[in-house]
C-alpha cells in the first residue's frame, strides 16, 4: 500500500465567475521513503499539490490518504494536529522567525509535542546535528547566511521526526553550493532516515538528488518518472 | 491546544521601535485619560457627599430656597429659636451645636487697584461652626475676629481664586467692600466644598453684604441616637411654624441633590473620555493592523507547523496586551504623579482629583481593553488568508 494515495485529486478555486483548477482529477501513489520531485510550469499545480499533501490546504473534489489518514475528511483543528506529527515543511524562503534564534526556530514545532524539557533540548539539538548547523544555534536569521537559514528551516522540518517532508522550492533561493548543500542534506535524511520527501522545483539539476520526477501541466501528470539509480554524489 | 511561548510575543515588540513606542504612547494616553476623567468625577462625587459629619447635620433654610443656600435668606434670630425650641439638637458644655452661616459669592480683588474681580465662595460664621463642621480643621495661624476685618482660607481657595497658593498666606489681604481683609488663619476640610471657601465672622459678612438682621441658614448637629426621629421633630417644628418660613433638610441630601444636578455634566466627561478613548483605540488598531499584515507569511508558517488559529490569536493578542500594560503602567504612575490632588474649580469651589484604587484599576482596565480589543481584529484579519496563501505573500 502505497504512503500518499491521491485518487481523482481536484482543486477547484472560484476567482469572480471563472473557476480556476490547478489539480484536475490527479491519481497518484507515493511509496514510502520515495523520495519525489514534481516539475511543470507555473500555474501547472505542483505547489497546490504538495500543499494539499502536506496538509496546509484541502481538496475540492476525490480523496487524499496520507499513511492511512483521509485529510479530506479532517477538521481544521484536526489537519492541525496532524501537519505538526506528520509533515515537516522546507519553505523556499525558508520563513524562520527573525526575533528567535536558530535553536528557537527549530523548537517551534517540538512545543506542540507533550514531551519534557529535556527530551525538546535532545531532539533540537540532534536536529541541528544532523542539518550541520548545531555551531549556529544562537544565531538569529538576520546572522546567518541564506544556506545556513535554509539548514536551520530543515532542522525544523525533522525536529518532531515526521515520516513526510515537503519542500517548496528549496533551493530557489540559494546559490549553487548552498543549493547542493540542501539537497545532499535531504538526500541523507531520505537514505539514512528513510524520510518520504516530496519537492517542487524548477531546476532540472535540483531533481538529480531525487528518485523520481514527475511532470504536471493543467493539475495532470503528463510524464511518468523515471526512477533514478545514480545521484549526483 | 498548544500555544506559543510568550518569548515569541515579547521579542516581536522589538520588532518596529517605532510601533512600540505608539502602542505605550496610546495606551499611556488612554490611561491618563481615564484616570482624570474618573478621578474628576470621583473628586466631585467625593466633595459633595463625603465627610461622616454631613450625615448628622440638617440645613434650616428658608422655604424655596432647598436647592441654593445661597438664595436663602432667614431671620438671624431663627438660630435662637431654633436652638431652644428643638429637642434632640447636640449639646456640649451647654453649647448647642447650631451654627448661623451666611453663603455667598463675592467678588474680590487681590489690592484695592486691582481690576479683577474674582468669585469667592464667602461663608459668615461664629466659631461654633467648628463645632458643627468637625472636619474643618484650622491648620495654620486662628480663627477670625468679629469687627477686625479678618478672615480664614480653605486649602482651595487658592485654587478657586485662581490665584498662586502664597498669595493667600497669613499675613496677606484679600479686598472686598472697598476694605482690606487680612487673612489670619488657614483651616482644611478635605474633600469637602468648604475647602475652597473663605471664611469670616457673621456679622462682618452681614455688614459686607448688607443683610443686618438676616442669615442664609441655620446648620444644626443632631444627637447621634435616633436621628431619623430627631430629623422628624425638625421637620415638624419647621411646619408648624410657618411664620419663620424655614425648611429644614439633611445636609446630606442636600449636597446629593447638587451632586445629581452635576450628574450630567459626569456624564458628559464620561462620554467625552469614552469618545476619545475609542480614538486611541482606532488609532492602536491601525497600529497593530499595520504590524500583524507584514507577518502574514510568518503566521501561514506557523500553521504549516501545526499552531492552530486561536493559539496564534492569543499569542498576537499577547504581545498587544503586554505593550498596553506597560503602556497603562506608565499612564498610571504619571496620573498618580502629575493628577493625584489636582485642584480644579467648579460653581461651588474646587474640589481635587482622586486617583484612589477604584480610579486607577479603571485606568488600567481601560488600557488592557486597548491592548486587548486593539489586537483581536487585527489578528483575525492576519488569518483571515488560507495558509497556502498566506505563504505567498510577501
Amino acid at each position: 500500500m502505497a504512503m500518499i494515495e491521491c485518487r481523482e485529486l481536484t482543486r477547484e478555486y472560484h476567482k469572480a465567475d471563472q473557476v480556476i483548477r490547478p489539480l484536475d482529477g490527479l491519481n497518484l501513489d507515493v511509496p514510502r521513503g520515495d523520495f519525489l520531485a514534481l516539475m511543470g510550469p507555473s500555474g501547472s499545480g505542483k505547489t497546490t499539490l504538495l500543499n494539499l499533501i502536506a496538509g496546509i490546504d484541502s481538496p475540492t473534489r476525490g480523496s487524499l490518504t496520507v499513511e492511512g489518514s483521509d485529510l479530506a475528511q479532517m477538521s481544521r483543528n484536526g489537519l492541525a494536529a496532524w501537519r505538526s506529527t506528520h509533515v515537516g515543511y522546507v519553505f523556499q524562503l525558508y520563513n524562520l522567525v527573525p526575533v528567535l534564534t536558530a535553536y528557537e526556530n527549530v523548537e517551534l514545532p517540538m512545543l506542540l509535542q507533550k514531551i519534557s524539557r529535556r527530551q525538546r533540548h535532545e531532539r533540537v539539538s540532534l536536529a541541528l546535528e544532523r542539518a550541520g548547523i548545531a555551531d549556529r544555534a544562537d544565531h538569529y536569521p538576520r546572522q546567518l547566511s541564506g544556506g545556513q537559514e535554509q539548514r536551520v528551516a530543515i532542522a525544523r522540518a525533522i525536529v518532531t521526526d515526521p515520516p513526510i517532508l515537503v519542500a517548496d522550492e528549496p533551493t530557489g533561493d540559494l546559490d549553487k553550493a548552498s543549493a547542493h548543500t540542501a539537497m545532499t542534506l535531504l538526500q541523507q535524511l531520505n537514505q539514512d532516515l528513510g524520510k518520504t520527501i516530496i519537492m517542487v522545483t524548477h531546476d532540472p539539476q535540483t531533481t538529480e538528488y531525487a528518485k523520481h520526477t514527475l511532470h504536471l501541466d493543467k493539475g495532470q501528470l503528463v510524464e511518468a518518472g523515471v526512477e533514478r539509480e545514480e545521484v549526483p554524489a | 491546544m498548544r500555544q506559543l511561548p510568550f518569548h515569541y510575543a515579547f521579542r516581536n515588540l522589538g520588532r518596529s521601535r517605532v510601533r512600540l513606542l505608539a502602542s505605550l504612547l496610546g495606551s499611556a494616553l488612554v490611561v491618563l485619560l481615564v484616570l482624570a476623567a474618573a478621578g474628576f468625577v470621583r473628586g466631585m462625587q467625593q466633595t459633595l457627599t463625603r465627610p461622616a459629619a454631613l450625615h448628622e447635620n440638617v440645613i434650616i433654610l428658608g422655604t424655596g430656597s432647598e436647592e441654593s443656600i445661597e438664595r436663602s435668606q432667614i431671620n438671624a434670630s431663627i438660630e435662637g429659636i431654633v436652638a431652644a425650641s428643638i429637642v434632640g439638637i447636640k449639646r456640649r458644655s451647654g453649647v448647642a451645636y447650631a451654627s448661623p452661616e451666611i453663603h455667598t459669592l463675592l467678588p474680590v480683588k487681590t489690592e484695592a487697584a486691582s481690576d479683577t474681580d474674582r468669585q469667592a465662595v464667602m461663608r459668615g460664621v461664629r466659631d461654633v461652626a467648628l463645632l458643627v463642621h468637625p472636619h474643618v480643621e484650622i491648620v495654620d495661624g486662628r480663627f477670625p475676629r468679629a469687627g477686625h476685618d479678618e478672615l480664614m482660607v480653605g486649602g482651595l481657595a487658592a485654587i478657586r481664586l485662581g490665584l498662586p497658593e502664597e498669595r493667600l498666606a497669613i499675613g496677606q489681604t484679600l479686598c472686598f467692600d472697598d476694605r482690606n481683609w487680612t487673612i489670619v488663619g488657614r483651616f482644611a476640610a478635605p474633600g469637602t466644598v468648604m475647602d475652597a471657601e473663605v471664611w469670616l465672622p457673621l456679622t462682618d459678612l452681614q455688614i459686607a453684604t448688607k443683610r443686618p438682621g438676616t442669615i442664609s441658614c441655620v446648620v444644626v448637629s443632631l444627637e447621634p441616637a435616633d436621628r431619623g426621629g430627631r430629623f422628624v421633630s425638625i421637620d415638624a417644628f419647621t411646619k408648624a411654624r410657618l411664620d419663620l418660613e424655614v425648611t429644614a433638610i439633611r445636609e446630606q441630601e442636600y449636597y446629593a441633590s447638587i451632586a445629581a444636578f452635576l450628574a450630567q455634566i459626569r456624564w458628559m466627561i464620561m462620554i467625552t473620555a469614552v469618545l476619545i478613548a475609542l480614538g486611541g483605540l482606532l488609532g492602536g488598531l491601525n497600529t497593530m493592523y499595520a504590524a500583524f499584515a507584514a507577518r502574514v507569511r510568518e503566521v501561514g508558517m506557523l500553521q504549516a507547523l501545526g499552531y492552530t488559529r486561536r493559539a496564534i490569536v492569543i499569542n498576537l493578542s499577547e504581545e498587544s496586551v503586554f505593550a498596553a500594560a506597560c503602556g497603562a503602567l506608565i499612564g498610571c504612575a504619571v496620573g498618580l504623579l502629575l493628577l493625584d490632588g489636582l485642584a480644579v474649580k467648579f460653581s461651588m469651589g474646587a474640589f481635587a482629583l482622586r486617583m484612589d484604587a477604584p480610579v486607577v484599576f479603571a485606568g488600567l482596565v481601560g488600557g488592557l481593553t486597548v491592548g486587548l480589543v486593539g489586537a483581536i481584529p487585527p489578528a483575525v484579519r492576519c488569518l483571515r488568508l488560507p495558509i497556502a496563501e498566506a505563504l505567498k505573500s510577501h
